[in-house]
């Protein structure tokens, strides 16, 4: 076979439809699994559970509790645990480093922020220690609502929580606020309203105050001093808890380094040395404080930058410091003990230790003698739980007996007994949670977790026997066996939570690595495979004159390549439907250049330059709407464009141009199906049910107003029926469509009429669904799209007079770049953006009330992906099917055609790819940004979800369109 | 000295050193008007920035307009005085050309900006407009061949286009960092897109000047050949 007879037989078969399906089909499957891979290491996720711990669980357990009877009368008795404090008061300093609380000769050198809290560092001096200071240690990731998150319910939250709470931040799993409602504890809270969010019903009495704004140091901090002091004189509270905010924004605006942060920690400071006088005075035997504990707490800490939310150092190092209130009678064996201690600058000696953030929920549940939360994994830490005093003089296992037994030794015994229980509900919440969860744990940990259990639950036998043999002879086993028994609690709790960890909070590096690297081959796949495509074009076209790459082709690569690049920085990515506007807006200034220099289509430049605006109003809309939801837009008040409702006409207007744009659209719909010989048939058919569904919209809208009483009929008919007839019509056009593809015939001529038709009657099947889900302004955004896209196919003509000679894919890049960031726009301008409270929910329930998943999911990414991802996709091909090639033969034009088709679909794709890439390695990067949870992960999933739904599109097109 | 002929008759002739002169003279200007501003009366562009673009362009503007006037190519037909006059038919068309292109690229709308745009715009103008306005009047074919072509028939079309695209190319530029999140007073609108016009104009001073003599010397080889 010779060389060209080989070529002319490849483009045969690459033209054809099974060809280009293949290749898009594997394409989507390598988009497909590069997004897998890397959303398997990215994007943790943990099922939430809706199970709670009851008293009466305990039962179940190996251990020794409480008598039930007396439970059964008394519910302050506790049920788990004995109660060992009476209060506890909590008072959260949101950001707080540990180098702000623990002494400067801790650390390498001394700091101005360093040794500004006195109170806690006399406090926890003091002989005879009932206070200490703790370096606690949080897991990332590090912002506030997370940690609350953590700290209350003992468990790892992560990006995605799946429950029930979609969208809502209220905590539906079991966590410590709500046991302590449960078993009667009564809680105040004041300060951060993140609380109230979390816990919207299960405080008390709550004082919230605002807490977006970050320039606004005190609002939080005077709420919370004016509040604070009253409630410590009042015994109506078991639990208060006090959120200041102060130190979390001064970091935010100033940093760490800076005046107004000394100036909050020397008024923190004050506050906390008037805090403990209080409670100091009422301290005695009787008195309101005469068994309380005091926490002072941060929720994470802050770089000095003042930045958190991510795993480094100094944003998970933040402080503990507890003070029990009653003194104890002796202290800790000292194997449990990890403290070091030096001595501060005033020569006291001070002992520090650490605790995991995690331990917290299980901590407070054991000393207050509540549940501990199901869901929690943490391990009851034995020096904050031997600070309270009432920890020392329980005794479990024999209450009448046990003189023979020294402080320490019924010490280990009560902490034996409570790790016992903390061990048996972390191992029953693992099971629990591998066997309900999509994404369990593997076998091969969870036969290892079980090993280690029932080495615990033996020596616990072992346990058993030594203080029933204490109580009759002698005791001289029992102290060792204790040791050894907390210590095989330890080692499980210790391997669950490494084992936790390593599933909730560790980034996978190495499949983040590979979903990488398979979507950087897929690009690669897809640019030798528009060379090659180009090869083969390079058959059919005439050469002559020289090889220019012209100035929009070039431009089209770096729009596409500073758009991509564009997203390594949080703002750009907020502002990203802004970027897109002004790119799209410079592509259609250097057409309108280009234009006047040849002299021709000047109207048509003009006309898509003056539209670039109008998408862009739509834009600022949509992100005065985002405003209002993100705190992270407020700095941007200025960008957004405020609309004055208080005239009548423009009301008027704003009622009328939807019903106008209507018209004007079925009107270009029914132009297009009369004047087109090759419209016939099914065409026809479709063409006419979009018409008719059109007019059927104008009326939904027309009995929305106010022509009309409301009557049931009327409003079943607008809100029910019209838009399910609506979808009832789409669906039959595909399927018209579908058929019509079927057994249509094979046509030897006059196909790129065919495709124009094709794609018109394709698109107007879409479009009603689409512009009755998006609402009024639906037919507007459609109406400017079907401008902009046709000045786009009017001024791609320009570059055709040119004698030179171009590469198919050159010639077809500025196009298709421009028509991908129109579809950027009409994105964004259609009311979206990239975050979760941007889906517009309301649409997923037009037509309908009640709840069906699949039915809602697909009505919803109908309207989210509908204008930018759809529509576009589906019109591509009139970028070719518009370009005739009169000087290729007859017989030529057909393959080239179909090549030619294929290769714009591949370029789309590939500017589609080109961004999905970079946002990856932008969130690769800014992993540990604080932004990531926020921002960079949502942008992640849009971008995934709509790469992925645009090569779905691109290969069912690829059925639809290639013969 | 190049002397060439087009469509529309002879084309005066300019010095090369004259016109590098005349490149220095307007740089000089530029500075020292962003200078006075800064010195005499206490503003600058990111505390005043209406007042002080007002200022530059008061200053720039008619700068332009004495020493293009006396560029005009229709020697004969029109005098100094009207050259220099059309310069402000010039300044007001291309205010309204740069306004809508500002607006287009995502400048805000609002009345609050008004001013602001209004004033930039007309900054604008005089980089861009008032050059050819005074040098060409109404001739269309002459705006043609310097705004859209690449090919330089004079050193005039040297002098008019190059400063004109550095100032469109660098606001264009000058607009990349205002959507950063960096809080600073000069990300507003039109701060920012005002300091990169103006350095974008500079470089299109040097790389006009660059070019002149570059083709100067060409030339002059070609002669002594």
């Amino acid at each position: 076979m010779s060389k060209s007879g080989e070529v002319s037989w490849k483009s045969e078969n690459l033209g054809k439809r099974r060809w280009a399906f293949v290749v898009f089909l594997g394409i989507l499957i390598l988009h497909g699994l590069a997004i897998l891979v890397f959303t398997r290491g990215f994007l943790l996720t943990r099922t939430e559970l809706s199970q709670y711990s009851h008293c009466s669980d305990i039962q179940q357990s190996p251990c020794f509790s409480p008598p039930q009877d007396d439970q059964m009368v008394n519910h302050s008795k506790g049920c788990w645990t004995k109660p060992a404090v009476d209060r506890i008061v909590i008072i959260v300093l949101d950001a707080l480093r540990y180098d702000f609380v623990a002494p400067s000769t801790f650390f390498d050198e001394k700091k101005p922020w360093m040794d500004r809290l006195q109170v806690l560092h006399k406090l926890a001096s003091q002989p005879g220690s009932f206070a200490k200071i703790f370096k606690a240690i949080a897991d990332p990731p590090t912002t506030s609502l997370q940690r609350l998150k953590g700290l209350t319910t003992g468990g790892l939250p992560t990006f995605i929580d799946v429950g029930n709470s979609f969208g809502a931040p209220a905590i539906i799993e079991d966590n410590l606020i709500f046991q302590m409602a449960k078993n009667g504890k009564r809680v105040v809270m004041m300060g951060d309203d993140t609380w109230v969010q979390l816990f919207p019903q299960h405080f008390n009495i709550s004082h919230p105050f605002p807490s977006f704004n970050v320039k606004d140091l005190d609002t939080v901090d005077n709420g919370c001093i004016e509040h604070l002091f009253p409630y410590l004189y009042q015994e109506d509270w078991d639990v208060l808890i006090a959120h200041f905010l102060g130190v979390d924004h001064a970091g935010h605006i100033f940093g760490v380094d800076s005046t107004e942060m000394i100036e909050k920690l020397e008024q923190y400071n004050g506050i906390l040395e008037k805090v403990v006088d209080v409670m100091e005075s009422q301290s005695g035997p009787g008195g309101l404080h005469e068994n309380t504990l005091l926490l002072v707490m941060g929720d994470h800490g802050q770089t000095i930058n003042g930045d958190h939310g991510g795993g480094a150092p100094e944003e998970v190092e933040t402080s503990l410091f507890a003070m029990s209130l009653q003194k104890n009678p002796s202290s800790l064996p000292s194997e449990t003990d990890s403290s070091s201690c030096r001595l501060d600058t005033e020569k006291r000696k001070i002992c520090t230790s650490s605790i995991e953030q995690l331990d917290f929920s299980a901590t407070v549940s054991a000393l207050l003698g509540i549940p501990y939360p199901f869901g929690s994994i943490g391990r009851v830490n034995p020096e904050l739980y031997a600070l309270a005093a009432g920890t020392w003089n329980l005794d479990i296992f024999n209450p009448e007996s046990g003189i023979n037994l020294s402080g320490s030794e019924r010490w280990m015994q009560n902490y034996v007994n409570v790790l016992c229980m903390n061990t048996w509900q972390v191992k029953r919440y693992i099971d629990v949670y591998s066997a309900s969860s999509v994404i369990g744990f593997s076998d091969k940990d969870m036969s290892h977790v079980s090993d280690l259990y029932a080495q615990a639950h033996d020596n616990w036998l072992h346990t058993k026997e030594a203080v029933l043999n204490c109580k009759s002879e002698s005791c001289s086993t029992l102290l060792p066996q204790l040791k050894k028994q907390v210590e095989t609690y330890s080692n499980f709790l210790s391997s669950i939570t490494a084992l936790a960890r390593s599933k909730w909070t560790e980034f996978n590096l190495k499949m983040m690595g590979t979903g990488l690297c398979i979507l950087v081959l897929s690009l690669f796949v897809h640019i030798f495979t528009i060379k090659k495509l180009d090869k083969l074009c390079s058959c059919y076209l005439p050469r002559g004159g020289d090889f220019v790459v012209s100035f929009e082709a070039i431009f089209a690569y770096a729009a596409v390549l500073i758009r991509s690049f564009s997203f390594l920085s949080n703002s750009f990515i907020l502002e990203e439907g802004k970027t897109a506007s002004f790119l799209l807006a410079t592509a259609g200034m250097l057409q309108l250049r280009h234009a006047i220099v040849k002299k021709k289509m000047f109207l048509e430049g003009l006309l898509f330059v003056l539209v670039v605006p109008l998408l862009r109003f739509g834009i600022e809309l949509g992100q005065s709407k985002q405003a209002v939801n993100s705190l992270f837009l407020m700095s941007f008040a200025s960008w957004t464009v405020s609309v004055d409702n208080g005239s009548n006409l423009w009301i008027y207007v704003a009622d009328i141009l939807p019903f106008l744009a209507l018209v004007i659209l079925a009107y270009i719909l029914y132009y297009k199906s009369i004047t087109h010989s090759s419209c016939r048939g099914i065409f026809k058919l479709v063409a006419i049910g979009t018409i008719f569904a059109s007019s059927l919209i104008a009326l939904a809208w027309a009995l929305d107003g106010n022509l009309f009483s409301p009557s049931t009929v009327i409003v079943d008919i607008k809100a029910y029926w019209i838009p399910r007839i609506i979808y009832v019509i789409g669906l039959l056009q595909l399927f018209l469509l579908a058929i019509s593809q079927l057994f249509g015939k094979e046509k030897t001529s006059g196909w790129e009429e065919d495709t124009i038709v094709k794609a018109t009657a394709m698109l107007s099947a879409w479009s009603s669904t689409i512009i009755i889900l998006s609402g009024k302004q639906g037919p507007l955004v459609a109406l400017a799209a079907v401008i902009q896209g046709w000045c786009v196919i009017r001024l791609m003509t320009l570059e055709r007079a040119k004698n030179d000679y171009y590469d198919s894919s050159t010639s077809y890049s500025s196009p298709v770049a421009k028509w991908s960031l129109l579809a950027v726009c009409l994105f964004f301008c259609t009311g979206h953006w990239c975050a979760f409270d941007g889906l517009r929910y309301a649409s997923a329930f037009v037509g309908f009330d009640e709840f069906n998943l699949i039915r809602q999911a697909a009505l919803l990414t109908i309207d989210t992906f509908g204008f930018s991802h759809i529509l576009p996709v589906m019109g591509l091909p009139l970028i070719v099917a518009c370009r005739r090639h009169p000087e290729v033969q007859a017989e030529k034009r057909k393959p080239l055609f179909f090549l030619q088709l294929c290769q714009v679909y591949l370029i789309y794709g590939l500017t589609m790819a080109i961004s999905m890439t970079l946002t990856i390695i932008c969130v690769t990067i800014q992993r540990r940004h604080l932004m990531v949870w926020g921002l960079f992960a949502p942008k992640f999933v849009f971008d995934a979800v709509g790469l992925l739904l645009t090569d779905l599109f691109i290969c069912l097109a690829s059925l639809y369109y290639f013969a | 000295m190049d002397t060439l002929i087009s469509e529309n008759g002879v084309f005066l002739p300019i010095p090369p050193l004259q016109a590098v002169r005349l490149h220095f003279i307007l740089g000089t200007i530029l500075v020292l008007t962003f200078m006075v501003a800064h010195t005499f009366f206490p503003i600058n562009l990111i505390t005043h920035p209406t007042q002080t673009l007002f200022i530059i362009w008061g200053i720039v503007g008619p700068v332009l307009m004495i020493l293009f006037g006396h560029l005009r190519q229709d020697m004969e037909q029109c005098s100094y005085f009207r050259a220099a006059g059309r310069g402000y038919v010039g300044l007001v068309a291309g205010a309204i050309v740069n306004a809508l292109g500002a607006i287009i690229l995502g400048a805000p709308v609002g009345f609050e900006y008004f001013t602001k745009t209004l004033n930039w715009s007309l900054l604008m103008s005089s980089f861009t407009f008032v050059p050819a306005a005074c040098a060409f009047g109404s001739a269309w074919s002459h705006w043609h061949r310097v705004f859209a072509e690449t090919k330089a028939f004079s050193f005039i079309d040297y002098m008019i286009r190059l400063p004109a695209y550095g100032a469109v190319i660098g606001a264009w530029f000058g607009a990349w960092p205002m959507p950063l999140d960096w809080e600073r007073p000069w990300q507003e609108w039109p701060i920012c897109v005002s300091y990169g016009a103006m350095v974008g104009y500079l470089m299109g001073l040097v790389a006009s000047s660059v070019c002149i003599i570059f083709h100067n010397r060409r030339q002059q080889h070609l002669k002594g050949e």
